[in-house]
């Protein structure tokens, strides 16, 4: 497959994960499971752009480190937010 | 001597990054001062998702009922437009890499014109929010969404002006299949504000 098919493929996926998140957000359903699946849906976005578009996997292992840390930590908080919540309104609480 | 001797160390190759997986030691996409740049937005955004999960942590009530007063319609239409704009901008990159830069400039133009309809969409969508009521006394929600989008929105301009001056360069020349860090450095900041959108979008008009 050409490089340009790739990012063409890459562009359609990250829309219909873009509408099928945006209908996770007009649903009725909002328990931890929908808040797991908004987290996925995000983190495998991301990952799209930072391989086929930002091209991460051939750029050097600092800047990769870096931005994979930021990219996959996000979901990761979302995740942790909803389940520490009341822990992090506790401890930032005390602090502020 | 040809130019892609004399090209920086950090300048990519002709031939654009070998396909497949992580290569050893790995290149810098675009140029090292933009990096710098991207890990300050970087640091810049993070900060403000802690703000934005503080909040959260604080106020569980009002963030579970928040994206209920936005509008989904539009914070899916600022999806699409910077997703489709990026790509426009990743096809401009390999086609300068192909030495097609009336293709290239095409492919820029593409991503302007997508790239704009981010600050309309925001302008309709300020105008709705503040018909409803959604000013900045709106309350905790409301606030930590106007401070992160707006900040964003100035990203987005930033790389409108950006995505300009990258135009005007590849029309004059400047860019070729052996020299386009210019063009990719550009690149790789568009990108970068495209992945905190698609951060900050499922925070607010997603995730209850």
């Amino acid at each position: 497959m050409s490089e340009t098919r790739k990012l063409d493929l890459a562009w359609f996926g990250l829309v219909l994960l873009s509408v099928g998140g945006a209908m996770l957000g007009g649903g009725q359903g909002h328990g931890f499971g929908v808040t797991v699946l908004v987290a996925l849906v995000m983190g495998l976005k991301v990952r799209i752009v930072c391989g086929y578009y930002l091209e991460l996997p051939t750029a050097t292992r600092r800047i990769r480190r870096a931005m994979y840390t930021f990219c996959y930590g996000m979901p990761i908080v979302v995740i942790l937010t909803s389940v520490f919540g009341d822990t992090i309104a506790r401890v930032t609480g005390a602090l502020l | 001597m040809s130019y892609a001797a004399t090209a920086l160390p950090h300048s990519p190759p002709a031939e654009g990054p070998p396909p497949g997986g992580p290569i050893p030691g790995g290149r810098i996409p675009g140029s090292k001062a933009m990096w710098v740049g991207i890990f300050c937005e970087v640091t810049e955004f993070a900060l403000m998702f802690a703000v934005y999960f503080i909040a959260r942590a604080h106020y569980p009530e009002v963030f579970h009922a928040g994206p209920e007063q936005l509008s989904l319609l539009a914070g899916t239409g600022y999806t699409l437009m910077l997703l489709t704009s990026g790509w426009c901008v990743a096809r401009a990159v390999h086609s300068m890499r192909a030495n097609r830069q009336s293709a290239c400039l095409r492919w820029l133009i593409g991503a302007f014109v997508f790239g704009v309809g981010y600050p309309v969409i925001k302008l309709f969508e300020v105008r709705w929010n503040l018909a409803h009521g959604l000013n900045g006394e709106a309350g905790m929600f409301i606030v930590t969404y106007y401070y992160l989008t707006f900040n964003h929105l100035i990203h987005v301009f930033w790389g409108l002006l950006g995505m300009i001056w990258v135009m005007l360069r590849t029309v004059t020349g400047t860019y070729s299949a052996e020299e386009y860090s210019g063009l990719e450095s550009f690149a790789v900041y568009w990108h970068t504000t495209d992945i905190i959108w698609l951060m900050i979008f499922p925070l607010f008009y997603v995730l209850r």
